[in-house]
């Protein structure tokens, strides 16, 4: 088991080895945590006590609502584009040719190049949480951690085969990724990153559920704002199952595509 | 016979990016850019092997080819015994590749740091890896700035580290392209005495590089394959080479201070190519000929007519007189193609 996890942790290292010697970058980045909640803070305040019926099956509380949205809406961003970006940044500095040299093979080295981006993305996400409800005030008494975690990991994975599909996109066409684009576009006005679905027509709601992220919110904040037992989440839980089950394989063997047909084109390490 | 790289009518064709109008008018017709065809090549263990080419000619193609980061179109080739495209986790367990890039490596981490990330993505075992980070950061004369950041280093240490990390796995066969190009010439010619004496003769290990130095490849590689447009023009030892072009015995006279009249009246009598050696001074007649009595007459007839001979030697072709006919003669079938390399 240790030794499977060599790889991904050298990753970890390189990373961390990096990002620490860019060290104002690296301060800076808990000080943007900080203000975009303040934000979403004083937003919260202009409803005051205003009950708001969408909310009721999320506690009520607008804060808290886009709190875990905030949060958990950078594991979506990490998922979808971490890959992509490792790749193009790869090109970019010239280190792609040395990785693809060596005798990991590319799935390993997708996986293991985003690993460190979701354990900062974690690391946020705790800030987050950690101000919300000590600073803030936000109420996750009752939360259920482990099925919190289970649709966390889910997520991750199924929105991960979409991440891919982007990096093969920048693999063979190095620029212009629509899948990207439209994806995130769509995450974003239907995913009920800072409102809940529940605001649009039947047909809107519909097609929001055709998104992984919609499914991995709502479960989220129902654990966690409103404590539901797993069995309650099973819905979503398979929801995003399904994503998984279906997108990564997809993905894994577009890429392998994108990766031939970069070979064949000779455009491995352009951009 | 067995060959450390063997290449079977190794073809490598690009596609070129179709301008507006051809999507419209031509959406599925290929535009395609030949950069290599039908490359054979063999390579013997534990040599150092030189691609000869200009720029363009398809050198770091063959090399990225056979590293496994580009795919052919026809033809394969065997490295270590191994099918480039079929087996390709065994060709890169086989070969160290030394990227000509020096932005290949992560910047803000020390050299130590970057080769230790490299020795587990190449699978060593954390006391192997710390082993041979040691052993090759000292192969490469870097032993005391391993823990400088490596955009602390020259290009020369960039290029350096870059063998360092070519050579972390113990590979059979290391592939370096143009690995001088951007040094100085006296790093230049320290990394060539280093490649010859501690990779080669030292480790035992095969190295494959490609050059445009003339210079380079002649001190450097036991054998020489000059490539151009893409195909092999000529393959083998200077020695094979020299041969396969003069096939008569090639002899230097040189003479001091010749007169107009004295070289007129040579000319009229033998066939000669003659080369100004200090202007004004001396020249260099070059004889070439299958007579043993020829060079004696030759200089017989210049002192009886006044000259001065000063020297005379056998002598080959350069190199460099090699790659200017192979390469003009573009796609002339003159059967240039050596045997195995």
């Amino acid at each position: 088991m240790l030794h499977h996890l060599k790889k991904p942790l050298a990753f970890v290292v390189r990373d961390f080895g990096d990002a620490a010697s860019y060290k104002l970058s690296f301060l800076m980045q808990f000080a943007g945590i900080f203000i975009s909640i303040l934000t979403f803070f004083f937003l919260s305040r202009l409803f005051g006590g205003v009950v708001v019926s969408y909310l009721q099956p999320y506690g009520g509380d607008y804060f808290s609502f886009v709190l875990i949205g905030i949060a958990f809406s950078g594991y979506i961003g990490v998922a979808q584009h971490s890959i992509a970006g490792t790749i193009s940044t790869a090109q970019e500095m010239g280190t792609l040719e040395a990785l693809m040299v060596t005798q990991t093979g590319v799935p390993t080295i997708l996986f293991s190049s985003s690993v460190s981006s979701f354990i900062w993305t974690t690391l946020r996400v705790l800030v987050y949480l950690v101000l919300g409800v000590v600073v803030f005030g936000v109420d996750m008494g009752g939360a259920n951690i482990p099925a919190a975690v289970l649709i966390l990991l889910l997520s991750v994975t199924s929105l991960g085969g979409f991440g891919i599909i982007s990096a093969s996109f920048i693999m063979a066409f190095k620029k212009g990724d629509p899948l990207s684009w439209v994806f995130s576009s769509l995450s974003g006005f239907l995913g009920g990153v800072i409102y809940p679905i529940e605001v649009f027509p039947d047909w809107l709601r519909t097609c929001a559920y055709l998104l992984p992220i919609t499914h991995s919110l709502k479960g989220m904040r129902l654990a966690l704002l409103q404590g539901y037992s797993t069995k309650a989440l099973v819905p979503y839980i398979l929801a995003l199952m399904l994503f998984t089950v279906i997108m990564l394989p997809l993905s894994l063997l577009i890429f392998q595509k994108a990766l031939r047909k970069a070979k064949m084109d000779g455009s491995l390490t352009q951009y | 016979m067995s060959y450390i790289v063997e290449t079977f009518d190794l073809t490598k064709r690009y596609p070129q990016i179709k301008r507006y109008h051809e999507l419209l008018i031509h959406p599925f017709r290929k535009r395609e850019i030949t950069a290599l065809e039908k490359v054979n090549i063999r390579v013997k263990s534990g040599q150092v092997f030189g691609l000869l080419g200009p720029n363009g000619a398809g050198k770091t193609t063959l090399i990225k080819t056979l590293c496994t980061l580009l795919l052919p179109n026809e033809g394969t080739a065997l490295v270590n015994g191994y099918d480039i495209v079929k087996e390709d986790k065994e060709v890169k367990r086989s070969i160290g590749y030394v990227v000509n890039d020096e932005r290949s490596f992560y910047w803000r981490l020390t050299g130590r740091q970057n080769l230790g990330f490299f020795a587990m993505l190449n699978n060593l075992s954390s006391p192997l890896a710390n082993r041979r980070i040691e052993e090759v950061l000292r192969l490469v004369g870097l032993e005391a700035d391993g823990d400088k950041r490596v955009k602390d280093y020259s290009t020369g240490m960039k290029q350096r580290l870059a063998i360092g990390r070519g050579m972390l796995s113990d590979p059979q066969v290391l592939f370096m392209d143009e690995p001088t190009r951007s040094l100085d010439p006296t790093i230049a010619r320290s990394l060539r005495e280093f490649i010859r004496a501690n990779i080669v003769e030292g480790q035992g290990k095969t190295v494959f590089l490609s050059t445009h130095n003339l210079g380079e490849a002649e001190e450097l590689c036991d054998r020489i394959a000059i490539i151009d447009k893409g195909k092999i023009k000529a393959c083998g030892t200077l020695e094979e080479m020299q041969a396969l072009f003069d096939g008569k015995g090639r002899y230097l006279i040189e003479l001091e201070k010749p007169t107009h009249g004295l070289v007129e009246t040579l000319r009229g009598v033998f066939s000669f190519e003659l080369r100004e050696t200090e202007p004004g001074r001396r020249v260099t007649i070059v004889v070439s000929t299958d007579d043993r009595w020829t060079v004696p007459r030759f200089i017989e007839s210049i002192v009886t007519h006044g000259g001065k001979v000063v020297g005379c030697s056998p002598g080959g072709r350069t190199l460099e007189e090699i790659f200017s006919r192979v390469t003009s003669l573009r796609d002339r079938k003159e059967g240039l193609r050596g045997g195995e390399a």
